[in-house]
C-alpha cells in the first residue's frame, strides 16, 4: 500500500528523516513511534507530499508519488487526520464533510455514511465546527479523513489533549474506520497505540531504528524503552 | 479622494436642517444613515474582491485599484459609446448593467491569466515578492491608462467627465424618502452593493468554489490534503477578485465624488485596504460590517463638514484613518479576522 524507501525531508537546513525506510501492508494499522521531534509527523507529511522529500522515494499503491502535488496524492486515496485536528472551525459540520466528500459522485449519500459511522455529527450538522468540544473535533476529523473513499488513512496524535473517556470513544471511532481502511497511526500514547496497531515502527532521529509486530510488545520492552524515554 | 471632490459630494443640509425639533433631527438622522449606506455599498464593492483574494491566497493585490480604475474607464466607454441624447432611461440603465457585465467577463479573464503567468511562479516565494509583483502591476496598468488617454485627447486627471453625462435623469438630483431628501445616485449605489453583496454571498455559499474558498481561507493545506487542487481554486478566485474590482469601478463611474480618472486607483486602494483591514483581512462578513462602519463615518463626518459643525474639510479622511489605526492597536487582526493555521 504505501512504501518510503531511503527518505530524507527537511524543513529548511534542518535534516529531519535521514534515510527513513518503511513499508504499510494492505489491511494494516501501522503505528509510528517514538519520542518527540524525532520525525513521525514528518513521515506522515512526507509521504502526502505536504513536506516533500529531497531525496528518497515515496510509492503508493504501486505508483511513486514522489514528485506529485498533495492533491494528487489525495485523490489517490491517501487521507490524513492531522495533528490538532484542523477542522475548518468557521464552517458547519456538514459543510467540513462536504469539502470531503467533494470527489464522491453522491455527496449526500457519503455524508449519510459518516453520519451512521458518527451519528453525534449529525446532531451537530449544522453547528459550526469551531464550537464543537476536543473530542467532537477529533470525530469530524477522523470522519472527514474518510469520506474520501480513502484506501489509506494517515491519523497523527488522534488522542492528543482529550479526555481519557473521550480518548476510548474516539478508539472505537478508528477501529470502525480501519474496518475498510489501512491505516497509519502516530501516537505519544504507547499502550493505546500498540492496542490499535499490528505493527509499528520506532522512530529516532530520522530513521527507523525497531520494527515488528505490536503483540506482547509493552513500554517496559528493552528494545523500545531507551527509544521512549528522555 | 480630494478635500475639493470631497466638498462637491456631501450632502446638502438644507433640506436635512429646514426645521428644528427631535422630529427634523430623526429625519437628518436618518438622512445621514442613507447617505451613510450608499457609501458603505461603494467601499463593499471596491473592497469585496481584496478580502476574497487575500482570505484563500494570501496574496496583498495592490494592483486591486488599479483594476478599478480600469473597470470606470471600460464602463464608461461602453455607455458613452452606447448611450446617446434619444436614449431613454431605462435603456441606459441596461446598458450600464450590461457594461457592469461585460467589464466583468473581461476582468475576470485578464484576472485569471495574471494569476497563471504571473503570480502563481512567485507562490513559493515570502509575500513581499507578491506585494512588488501586485504594486509593479499596478503601475504598468496606470502608465498604459496614461498613455491611451492622452492619445486619445482625454485628460488622464481629474475625472473624465463624458461618463458622467449619461447619467440618467432618474438618478440625478434628490427623491423624498419618508420626508427626507435623499440623492438618489446613493439609492442606486445601496441597490448595486446589495446585488454585489448576495451575488457574493451565494457565490461562497452556495457553489462548491464558494465552499473550498472559505474552507482554503481558514487552511489551505488541509483543503489541498482533503484532494483539492487549489491552485484551480487560487485562478477562479483572482479572476472573480479581479472582475469585482472592476465592477467597483463601473459603480463609481457616475458617482461625481469618485468618476473615472487615473488617480481613482491609488483613491481606491487606499480606502479597500481601509475596510478589509477593519474588517478582518480574508473575511466576507467582516468586509460587510467595516464598510457599513467606514460609509457611516464618512457620512456623519461629512454632514458635519457641510453644516459647518466643524470647518476642517479633511475631517472625513481623518477619521476613517484613526478607525484603521485604532482598530491594528486595539485589535489588529480586525473585527472578524481569521486566524491562520495552514498557511497559504
Amino acid at each position: 500500500m504505501l512504501e518510503l524507501d531511503g527518505v530524507h525531508t527537511y524543513y529548511g537546513e534542518s535534516h529531519i528523516l535521514q534515510g527513513l525506510d518503511l513499508s504499510v501492508e494492505d489491511d494494516e494499522i501501522v503505528a509510528l513511534v517514538g519520542r518527540n521531534g524525532v520525525g513521525k509527523t514528518t513521515t506522515l507529511r512526507t509521504a502526502l507530499g505536504l513536506t516533500p522529500p529531497r531525496r528518497g522515494t515515496v510509492r503508493f499503491k504501486g505508483e511513486d508519488v514522489t514528485d506529485l502535488e498533495p492533491h494528487e496524492i489525495a485523490a489517490r486515496g491517501m487521507g490524513w487526520v492531522p495533528e490538532d485536528r484542523r477542522v475548518f472551525a468557521h464552517l458547519t459540520v456538514a459543510e467540513n464533510l462536504r469539502v470531503a466528500a467533494h470527489a464522491a459522485a453522491d455527496p449526500d449519500a457519503r455524508l449519510g455514511e459518516a453520519y451512521d459511522l458518527f451519528p453525534a455529527l449529525e446532531r451537530f450538522a449544522d453547528k459550526e465546527a469551531g464550537d464543537l468540544s476536543g473530542g467532537q473535533q477529533q470525530m469530524l476529523a477522523i470522519a472527514r479523513g474518510m469520506l474520501g473513499d480513502n484506501d489509506l488513512l494517515l491519523v497523527d496524535e488522534p488522542s492528543e489533549g482529550l479526555a481519557p473517556q473521550i480518548v476510548s470513544d474516539v478508539v472505537e471511532a478508528l477501529r470502525a474506520a480501519s474496518a475498510d481502511t489501512t491505516m497509519v497511526l502516530v501516537e505519544q500514547n504507547f499502550r493505546l497505540a500498540m492496542d490499535l496497531a499490528d505493527r509499528f515502527y520506532l522512530v529516532d532521529h530520522g530513521v527507523v531504528v525497531e520494527e515488528g509486530d505490536t503483540e506482547g510488545v509493552t513500554s517496559d520492552d528493552e528494545r523500545v524503552r531507551r527509544y521512549l524515554t528522555a | 479622494m480630494s478635500a475639493t471632490a470631497l466638498s462637491l459630494g456631501v450632502a446638502d443640509p438644507a433640506p436635512l436642517l429646514a426645521t428644528g425639533g427631535a422630529v427634523d433631527g430623526l429625519r437628518t438622522a436618518i438622512g445621514v444613515l442613507v447617505e451613510g449606506l450608499g457609501k458603505a455599498a461603494v467601499y463593499f464593492t471596491i473592497a469585496v474582491g481584496l478580502t476574497l483574494v487575500f482570505g484563500l491566497m494570501g496574496v496583498l493585490n495592490f494592483a486591486h485599484g488599479a483594476v478599478t480604475m480600469v473597470g470606470a474607464y471600460l464602463g464608461g466607454l461602453v455607455l458613452v459609446l452606447v448611450v446617446g441624447s434619444g436614449t431613454g432611461t431605462l435603456a441606459t440603465i441596461g446598458v450600464f448593467f450590461a457594461a457592469m457585465a461585460i467589464v466583468f467577463a473581461v476582468t475576470t479573464a485578464a484576472g485569471s491569466v495574471i494569476e497563471l503567468k504571473l503570480i502563481r511562479p512567485i507562490y513559493d516565494r515570502t509575500p513581499t515578492y507578491q506585494i512588488l509583483l501586485t504594486f509593479g502591476v499596478s503601475l504598468i496598468i496606470e502608465e498604459i491608462a496614461r498613455i491611451v488617454l492622452t492619445l486619445r485627447g482625454i485628460q488622464p486627471d481629474p475625472q473624465w467627465q463624458a461618463p458622467m453625462g449619461t447619467t440618467p435623469d432618474v438618478l440625478l438630483g434628490r427623491t423624498d424618502f419618508l420626508g427626507i431628501a435623499v440623492r438618489r445616485l446613493y439609492l442606486f449605489e445601496v441597490l448595486i452593493g446589495g446585488v454585489v453583496l448576495v451575488a457574493v454571498w451565494l457565490f461562497l455559499t452556495r457553489t462548491l468554489y464558494g465552499l473550498y474558498i472559505r474552507a482554503g481561507s481558514e487552511d489551505t493545506e488541509m483543503v489541498q490534503a482533503l484532494g483539492i487542487d487549489v491552485r484551480r481554486a487560487f485562478t477562479v478566485v483572482f479572476g472573480v477578485g479581479t472582475g469585482l474590482a472592476a465592477v467597483g469601478g463601473v459603480l463609481l463611474m457616475w458617482d461625481p465624488i469618485w468618476g473615472p480618472s487615473v488617480l481613482l486607483s491609488v483613491d481606491v486602494l487606499l480606502y479597500a485596504f481601509v475596510v478589509v483591514i477593519i474588517g478582518g483581512l480574508g473575511s466576507f462578513r467582516g468586509t460587510v460590517v467595516a464598510a457599513g462602519i467606514v460609509g457611516i463615518a464618512d457620512s456623519v463626518t461629512t454632514w458635519l463638514f457641510t453644516t459647518g459643525a466643524v470647518t476642517f474639510s479633511g475631517l472625513s479622511e481623518v477619521t476613517i484613518f484613526l478607525l484603521l489605526v485604532g482598530m491594528l492597536i486595539v485589535r489588529p487582526q480586525g473585527l472578524y479576522g481569521v486566524e491562520e493555521v495552514g498557511g497559504h
